[in-house]
């Protein structure tokens, strides 16, 4: 295994010069994950140390892209957690979308689109697609773009159909994807309700009037502050009343954050912002 | 003194882990770090039956919690877990290593950097090759490095390979590996 180390001075000196030049701030990002993401990028695209990066990073505003592609961790899976989609599918989406006609679900950070194209197959297949729309975000304009084309990444087809069939028990997840050679591709009219944002770190502009926001998995990149910034930040940007799904291992447990959150379905992780 | 205890284990270690569990004390000084290879969509059934026979408590941490003495910490199924240098718990969903997502090899390397020389490392019996590589970088933080007995193991790939790649501390049967935990204080 290839393997090069960044010390702590390096890590601070990319962190600043991310934050000088680009306006990004990597600084609440949990240290060990970010040290070790840009680690791995260093090596990948042959950079030889920090100062390689360094100075390719403030040359190339692409290479700056390909950087935040690397930075974000994709989705393992679609339908990761196969209850919680059972839960969505049976529950939550039958009991809220159905009497609504601009239902808005939010994905803070779509990065490789699985939770996306999750939701969207399950609200095809109950017939509720109609009355949503979904706002979608990102860092990173890579993952936008290949979300936007529907590039479904072929080795986890495997993994995607079982766990399809753990929610479905007829039809066939290859009812929504083409496969050309080896690249495979979603129907895009899933997501053709689809706003996607381009969004720095600090989220100054957001979506409002959401009714659902799905953040599974992705705050555990944050450390303790950047984490409760976002979830205030999906607080603000929710209804009365409207839900936000966590990740399975996820908490809210900022200082009085059960006067804004109650936790609903405890399995599942899925809180309703308090009437306010 | 000792700060922590880091177990790795796959096929075959369900019996050790919980005999070792089932034989330390209610306040037995140190946390353990469990990471366990483990079913990806199977997900809760298996804190619960370690639990049983256990006089510590186990859980599934949360991302971001503190990691306290006395208390047994198992990786979630299909995220890694990492030791971060302030002593909490940080999980992940990148990419599985060697293909395992709990990785064993991340869990020691990181509770190393923790923890350096005050880290008690254990590989258990596994089908894989995971661990090796992290129990090596244990030993040369300054930790105590431990492998279960490849003769008393179940399967016996994961010790094997850990002994290729590290002069280790100590080779023990599990009555050992208990007796060791035991002395601890």
């Amino acid at each position: 295994m290839n393997r090069y180390e960044l010390g702590i001075v390096d890590t601070r000196n990319i962190i600043k010069t991310l934050q000088d030049v680009y306006n990004y701030d990597f600084k609440n990002y949990a240290l060990t994950f970010f040290k070790r993401r840009v680690e791995k990028f260093i090596i990948n695209q042959n950079l030889k140390d920090a100062d390689g990066f360094v100075s390719k990073i403030k040359a190339e505003k692409d290479f700056f892209e390909v950087f935040l592609q690397n930075i974000n961790v994709g989705t393992t899976e679609m339908f990761r957690d196969p209850s919680l989609w059972r839960v969505l599918k049976e529950e939550i989406f039958p009991q809220n979308i159905k009497d609504s006609t601009s239902f808005k679900i939010w994905f803070p950070e779509v990065t490789t689109g699985e939770e996306l194209f999750s939701t969207a197959i399950i609200l095809k297949k109950l017939n509720l697609l109609k009355n949503v729309k979904f706002v979608a975000s990102s860092i990173s304009e890579l993952d936008i773009e290949n979300t936007k084309k529907g590039l479904l990444d072929p080795k986890k087809l495997e993994v995607n159909d079982a766990n399809y069939k753990r929610i479905f028990n007829e039809g066939k997840l290859s009812d929504f994807f083409t496969q050309e050679g080896d690249q495979a591709f979603w129907d895009t009219s899933l997501i053709e309700n689809t706003k996607f944002i381009k969004q720095n770190i600090i989220f100054d502009d957001y979506p409002k009037g959401i009714k659902l926001v799905l953040f599974r998995n992705q705050m555990i990149y944050y450390n303790q502050i950047l984490q409760e910034r976002y979830t205030k930040i999906s607080y603000n940007g929710l209804v009365s009343g409207g839900h936000l799904i966590i990740g399975n291992n996820e908490i809210i447990d900022y200082w009085n954050s059960d006067k804004d959150f109650t936790l609903i379905n405890k399995e599942e992780n899925i809180y309703k912002k308090k009437l306010s | 003194m000792y700060k922590a205890v880091v177990i790795g284990g796959s096929a075959g270690s369900f019996q050790v882990i919980t005999k070792i569990l089932n034989s330390l004390p209610k306040n037995f000084p140190l946390p353990i770090l469990l990471s366990l290879h483990r079913l990806k969509h199977v997900r809760s059934g298996f804190v619960e039956a370690l639990s049983i026979k256990s006089n510590i408590p186990i859980v599934e941490p949360y991302d971001k919690e503190t990691i306290k003495p006395g208390k047994g910490y198992l990786a979630p199924s299909n995220y890694h877990m990492f030791i971060e240098l302030n002593k909490r718990i940080a999980l992940s969903t990148e990419e599985p290593v060697n293909h395992s997502r709990p990785s064993i090899d991340l869990t020691f390397e990181t509770a190393s950097q923790a923890y350096r020389d005050k880290l008690i490392g254990i590989i258990l019996s596994g089908a894989n090759r995971d661990g090796a590589y992290g129990l090596k970088k244990l030993k040369q933080a300054g930790g105590v490095a431990i492998v279960q007995d490849p003769k008393e193991c179940q399967v016996k790939t994961m010790t094997e390979a850990s002994l290729k790649l590290t002069n280790v501390d100590h080779i023990f049967t599990t009555e050992q590996i208990i007796n060791f935990l035991l002395k601890i204080k």
